[in-house]
């Protein structure tokens, strides 16, 4: 075994043990789902003795996981188109500025993305009270499309500084206005940084928690998040509806993520090299 | 087509001006290069035409028509760009066809542009590809094409070959002459290659610095030059200048004497009034040395280049001052090492105020 060969065999075993650190959450929460509360409470390391499939039976009946499943899919469908189309419409005119105010801005957007999202949340509680926006999905989609856009708005502004400023000059002269260059010429070029932004957006309204609980109270406009939470108890919780509804929660992601997977990882790795 | 008048543009970027007051003249379907070293104006000053670049003072006509501050897609004209600016989603159709589809033309009429273009520029075979399935040089034959749909009345070129290898832009260079002819059209070309702009060009517009310092036609440029610049400019290899004095005065001009060939006495026609100890500088190309020539000077050679059919023989002096470059054609061609008298005729001298850098006629 030559030195190079020895030193790729210490990196492999090096990856592998941190994706089984990373995946030990999840296989455990997998395997946990299939065995009953008395098996978990028995033993919580244990294997499962087989598929036990009535977990997810009760789940699914008790946590109106399809309502839930839709309220998520909606809001996150919504604050994600919006904040990917108003974050680009937005940072299309600051990646051109070249003066100070421009980029005194694009800092003022950077600032947001320093703010921690509970800093944002009493302020947003107030004002959606007093305007009713309070238990509403407009509401919702509204606040986390701001808890966005500071990202959105900085991400695209790196992208769009890298199209070539000659493409919107052809298309001046091919007589389009700045916004059918930005329609025609600068959005289709954004779609690999739309992917990858897009499912950075997905991930956090799909996965927060505290927003949702904060200014949802119906149960039927509840996301996926909040539903599972509703098997932790104050006192204790249920293992066997915690579980399944966790991997069930997961799922809707997981898929869009498979989907999506090659254009996202295009958009990581667009502009490493020509 | 049309004709283009430029009076008085002058370009700034805040409190610098970097086009300082350009008045020129383009006539319908004519071919007119913009040339000049980098930094002195000449894609700005394209770019005020097209209208991508503010014009700060002064006034752009295109077919008598003020477009000073008109949109660019509002003043007729079409530009091929340096990078072919060809847009990356869409197929070489869509590519041709964008511009008149935003302007609200019938699907049938662009049709019928958009073939005619691919037909005159032969990318029939290539119409569903993108660009990036291009070679550079088809690439820049859909940036022309793009332009040809928009029947424009000023085709703008700024330095479309320069991203192609030395055989492709030879090729391009005969096509868009070709195509010249075949359109008829007025067309500006910017180029920092003096070879594209001596073999393409119906006027040659030198710029230095922002301003125009000759207009003419290549030979006419190249023969007769204003000043120092432009002779130094056009032509390849670039003119020999000697430094040197007024000596003598004649009827006929004045005997210039040049330390740089051996105190040489020079006589040169000229009718500027000049006086004995006049600095002055003596321009001659390396084609003018000729055996035959009356003039004789010794040089020593330290390079010589030979290309085959002709060779160039380079002197160095020791004080640091660009080589004399000799054009040598037959046999007995200098060795490298060796000194050669050379020969040229006083008739080809050209005669310039060292000051001033003006030629004296």
């Amino acid at each position: 075994m030559t030195k190079h060969n020895i030193r790729t065999s210490i990196g492999n075993i090096f990856v592998l043990l941190l994706v089984f650190v990373m995946l030990v959450p999840v296989i455990y929460m997998i395997l946990m789902s299939f065995r009953t509360g008395e098996e978990i409470a028995a033993d919580p390391l244990g294997m499962p003795s087989g598929l036990f499939l009535g977990n997810y039976i009760n789940t699914l009946e008790s946590m109106n996981y399809f309502r839930s499943v839709a309220n998520s899919v909606g809001i996150t469908l919504s604050v994600t188109v919006i904040v990917a189309f108003v974050g680009s419409l937005a940072a299309y005119p600051l990646a051109r500025s070249t003066n100070a105010w421009g980029r005194a801005f694009i800092m003022l957007v950077a600032l947001g993305l320093a703010t921690p999202a509970f800093v944002t949340i009493t302020p947003i509680y107030v004002i959606f009270r007093q305007v009713g926006l309070l238990d509403n999905y407009v509401g919702i989609i509204l606040a986390f499309t701001a808890l966005n856009l500071p990202l959105a708005v900085f991400f695209y502004v790196g992208f769009i500084g890298a199209i070539p400023r000659d493409l919107e000059e052809a298309a001046k002269l091919d007589n389009c206005t700045d916004f059918q260059v930005f329609w025609h010429v600068i959005r289709p070029l954004l779609g690999p940084a739309t992917a990858t932004l897009s499912l950075f957006v997905m991930l956090m309204v799909w996965n927060d928690f505290t927003y949702p609980l904060l200014l949802l109270t119906d149960p039927d406009k509840f996301t996926v998040m909040i539903s599972v939470y509703r098997f932790v108890g104050n006192h204790n919780i249920e293992p066997d509806l915690l579980f399944p509804a966790a991997v069930l929660g997961s799922l809707p992601l997981l898929i869009i993520f498979v989907i999506f997977q090659r254009r996202i990882v295009s958009g990581v790795t667009a502009g490493a090299v020509k | 087509m049309a004709e283009l008048n430029i009076r008085n543009a002058i370009k700034r970027y805040g409190p610098v001006e970097v086009i300082h007051g350009i008045d020129l003249d383009i006539a319908d379907g004519e071919f007119c290069v913009f040339v000049g070293p980098s930094g002195c104006g000449k894609s700005t000053l394209l770019r005020m035409i097209a209208g991508l670049e503010q014009t700060s003072e002064g006034q752009i006509s295109i077919a008598g028509r003020d477009v000073t501050h008109a949109e660019p897609a509002k003043r007729g004209v079409a530009m091929v760009f340096q990078t072919y600016a060809l847009y990356p989603h869409m197929t070489v159709r869509q590519n041709m066809s964008f511009g008149l589809k935003i302007g609200g033309t019938e699907k049938t009429e662009i049709a019928r542009k958009v073939d005619e273009a691919a037909r005159i520029l032969k990318l029939g075979d290539y119409m569903d590809r993108k660009p990036k399935a291009l070679s550079g040089g088809q690439r820049q034959r859909v940036a022309i094409g793009r332009a040809i749909v928009r029947q424009p009345e000023v085709f703008l070129f700024d330095e479309p070959l320069s991203n192609l290898d030395a055989e492709l832009r030879v090729e391009m260079r005969v096509e868009i002459a070709r195509l010249h002819n075949q359109l008829g059209a007025t067309m500006i070309y910017v180029t920092h290659d003096q070879v594209e702009a001596m073999t393409m060009a119906d006027k040659i517009v030198v710029l230095r610095d922002g301003r125009i310092e000759q207009v003419g036609s290549p030979v006419g440029l190249y023969e007769d030059p204003d000043n120092l610049f432009v002779a130094g400019f056009i032509g390849s290899p670039r003119m020999n200048f000697f430094a040197g004095k007024v000596t003598d005065m004649h009827d006929a001009g004045v005997t210039v004497t040049l330390p740089r060939l051996g105190d040489v006495a020079v006589p040169v026609a000229t009718d500027a009034p000049l006086e004995i100890g006049h600095a002055v500088t003596v321009g001659v190309r390396p084609e003018h040395f000729d055996p035959s020539g009356e003039i004789t000077a010794q040089l020593a050679i330290d390079v010589v280049e030979n290309l085959g059919g002709v060779s160039y023989a380079y002197s160095t002096s020791q004080d640091n001052a660009p080589p004399v470059i000799i054009e040598w054609r037959g046999k007995n061609r200098p060795r490298q090492g060796g000194t050669v008298a050379v020969n040229f005729d006083a008739g080809c001298a050209l005669l310039f105020d060292t000051a001033s850098g003006l030629r004296l006629r």
